[in-house]
C-alpha cells in the first residue's frame, strides 16, 4: 500500500481534552499522543470514558476543553459499538461494505464497478464472500462484525479507531479481525482499539492508554498495563 | 351493478369525485416516499408531532384569510417548520423527550380548534381536522402537485446520503459528511404534511404518509422497492378509500385512512403466515 501524504499526518494528538455530558465529566484533562503506526490499546473500567475517548477523536462529540489534532475525515475511521446500526435496514452485505468507498463517489454517484470488486476483495479477506448476497439482518453478531470490518478495509483509512471490536463474537471471528488489525498495523497504520480483555491486549497491542475518566497510565504495554490493576 | 358502475362511474360523472382521486395519486407519490424513509428512520412519532404542529398555523391562517388553501398551508408551513427546527428533528438521535413531543402535540391541537373555532363555525373545526379532500378545487390541485414534485425531486437528489443516514447516522458523520441532511429531510416532512392537510386533516394527514410506507415496510424489500410499494399501496387505498366512501355514502378522509390501514394489516399478516409457512415447508435455513 502506498503511503500518501507525510507520516506526520497520521499522528492524533490530545491536548488537555476534557469532555463533559451535561455536568458530568466523562474525560479530564487527556493528554498525550498516538503515534503514526502506533497499535494502542484503550483500556479501562466501565464509565471510564474509553468510548467517549474515541467519539471525541472522530470528531462525533465535541470536547469542552482542550484540543485534538487529528488527520482530516478521509484518513480517519472510526467503528462505533455495535449498536449504533439499524440491523432490520433493507440492505445487503455487498452494499454496506461498499460504503466503506463513500469518499470516492459520494452522495450523488453510484459506486463503479471497480470499488464493487474491492469489496468483495475486502469481504474475502475477513472470510465474509459467501455471504455478500445477503441481508444485513440475516448476519449473525460476528458476520456482522467481519462485514464491518470490511467497510473499514474499503475505507482505506491511515488512522483506525475501534471500540469493543471484539464484545460478544465467537472464538473463530475474533481471530479473523484480530489478523485484520495486524494486517493494519503492518501496513504503517494508527489503530486505536479499545478493548476489556486484557490478556488480549498483552499478546496483541503493543502499546496501552489505561483510562480512569483520567489518563492513568500511556505507554508501552508491558510498562503501562500494570496500572490497571492498580 | 355493473363492474362500470361499481368502479369507474364515480370518478366519470362527478368532477369532485376526479379531483380527489388526482390529488391523492400525487399525494400517494410524496407519501410514499416521504413515509419510507419516516419509517426506516423510525421516526414516526416525529412524523405525527410534526402533523400537528401544522395546525396552529393553518388556523392563524384561518383566522386571516378564513378557509383559503393556501393561507391554510402558508400558516401551516411556517409552524411546522419552526417546530421542526425548534425543536431539532432530523438533528440525529439525541435523548427523546417522548413526554414533551406529546404535550407539545396536544397543546398544539387545542390551540388550533380554539383559534378555528373563535372566529369559524363547527364545520370549520371538522375541516380542520379531518380534512375536505372532496372540496379540492384546481387552485389546491396545483399546490398539491408542485408540494409532490418539490418533494419527489428533492429526495430522488438526496436519496443516497437520506438512506444511509438512516442505516447508520454516525458514519456519514465521521466520514465528514457536514451537510445537514436531517433538517432537509425534515424539511420535505412538513412539506409532505402541509400538502396532505387540506384533503385529510390535521389529524388524519400522517395517516396517508405512514401506512402505506409501513405496509410496504412489510415486505423486508429493498429501499427503493420499498418506496415504489409504497406509492401502489397509496395508490390502491385512494382509490378503494374514494368508492368506498361513495358508495357507502361515509367521510372520505378517514376512508382512505382505514383501507390503507388495512393494507397494512393485510401485509402484517400476509408476510408473517408467509414466514411461517416457508419455515414449515423448508425447515431450513
Amino acid at each position: 500500500m502506498l503511503r500518501r501524504g507525510k507520516i506526520t499526518d497520521d499522528r492524533v494528538a490530545l491536548d488537555k481534552v476534557t469532555v463533559c455530558y451535561g455536568r458530568r465529566v466523562a474525560l479530564e484533562a487527556i493528554s498525550g499522543t498516538f503515534e503514526p503506526g502506533s497499535l494502542t490499546a484503550v483500556v479501562g473500567p466501565n464509565g471510564a470514558g474509553k468510548s467517549t475517548l474515541l467519539a471525541a477523536i472522530a470528531n462525533v462529540i465535541r470536547p469542552a476543553r482542550g484540543r485534538i489534532d487529528r488527520p482530516p475525515p478521509r484518513r480517519l475511521a472510526y467503528l462505533p459499538q455495535q449498536s449504533a446500526i439499524d440491523r432490520d435496514y433493507p440492505i445487503s452485505v455487498l452494499e454496506l461494505i461498499t460504503l466503506g468507498g463513500w469518499q470516492e463517489y459520494g452522495a450523488f454517484r453510484a459506486p463503479r464497478a471497480a470499488l464493487r470488486m474491492r469489496a468483495a476483495e475486502a469481504a474475502a479477506s475477513v472470510g465474509l464472500s459467501e455471504r455478500l448476497g445477503r441481508r444485513i439482518g440475516q448476519l449473525s453478531v460476528g458476520e456482522m462484525q467481519r462485514a464491518l470490518f470490511a467497510r473499514l478495509v474499503l475505507q482505506d483509512a491511515r488512522v483506525i479507531l475501534l471500540d469493543e471490536p471484539f464484545a460478544a463474537i465467537d472464538e473463530q471471528t475474533r481471530s479473523v479481525l484480530l489478523g485484520q488489525v495486524t494486517r493494519w498495523h503492518r501496513q504503517g497504520r494508527t489503530v486505536v482499539t479499545v478493548l476489556h480483555d486484557l490478556d488480549l491486549v498483552r499478546a496483541w497491542f503493543p502499546s496501552t492508554l489505561v483510562l480512569a475518566r483520567r489518563s492513568l497510565a500511556w505507554g508501552a504495554t508491558k510498562t503501562a498495563l500494570p496500572a490497571m490493576a492498580a | 351493478m355493473s363492474l362500470h358502475a361499481l368502479l369507474i362511474a364515480p370518478f366519470e360523472t362527478l368532477a369532485f369525485m376526479r379531483g380527489a382521486l388526482v390529488a391523492c395519486l400525487a399525494l400517494a407519490v410524496a407519501n410514499g416516499t416521504v413515509g419510507t424513509l419516516l419509517v426506516l428512520r423510525r421516526m414516526s412519532l416525529d412524523g405525527d408531532v410534526l402533523g400537528h404542529a401544522v395546525m396552529p398555523g393553518a388556523a392563524v391562517g384561518f383566522l386571516y384569510a378564513g378557509p383559503s388553501p393556501t393561507w391554510l398551508s402558508l400558516g401551516g408551513l411556517i409552524s411546522g417548520l419552526s417546530v421542526a427546527a425548534l425543536a431539532g428533528i432530523g438533528g440525529g438521535r439525541q435523548a427523546r423527550h417522548e413526554a414533551g413531543l406529546l404535550a407539545f402535540y396536544l397543546m398544539a391541537l387545542s390551540l388550533g380548534v380554539l383559534l378555528v373555532a373563535w372566529r369559524g363555525s363547527n364545520v370549520d373545526v371538522m375541516r380542520v381536522l379531518f380534512g375536505t379532500v372532496l372540496a379540492i378545487d384546481r387552485h389546491a390541485l396545483w399546490q398539491i402537485a408542485a408540494a409532490a414534485s418539490v418533494i419527489l425531486l428533492a429526495i430522488a437528489a438526496l436519496y443516497r446520503p437520506l438512506a444511509v443516514a438512516s442505516l447508520d447516522p454516525g458514519f456519514l458523520r465521521a466520514a465528514g459528511a457536514r451537510q445537514p441532511y436531517g433538517a432537509v429531510f425534515a424539511s420535505m416532512v412538513v412539506l409532505a404534511l402541509v400538502a396532505n392537510f387540506q384533503s385529510f386533516g390535521t389529524l388524519l394527514a400522517v395517516g396517508p404518509m405512514l401506512l402505506p410506507a409501513a405496509a410496504a415496510r412489510c415486505w423486508d424489500i429493498g429501499v427503493a422497492a420499498s418506496m415504489a410499494l409504497a406509492i401502489l399501496f397509496g395508490f390502491v387505498a385512494s382509490v378503494a378509500g374514494l368508492l368506498v366512501s361513495y358508495h357507502g355514502n361515509v367521510p372520505s378522509g378517514p376512508a382512505i385512512v382505514l383501507a390503507a390501514g388495512a393494507l397494512f394489516a393485510a401485509s402484517l399478516i400476509g408476510t408473517r403466515g408467509l414466514r411461517l409457512l416457508a419455515t414449515r415447508l423448508g425447515g431450513r435455513e
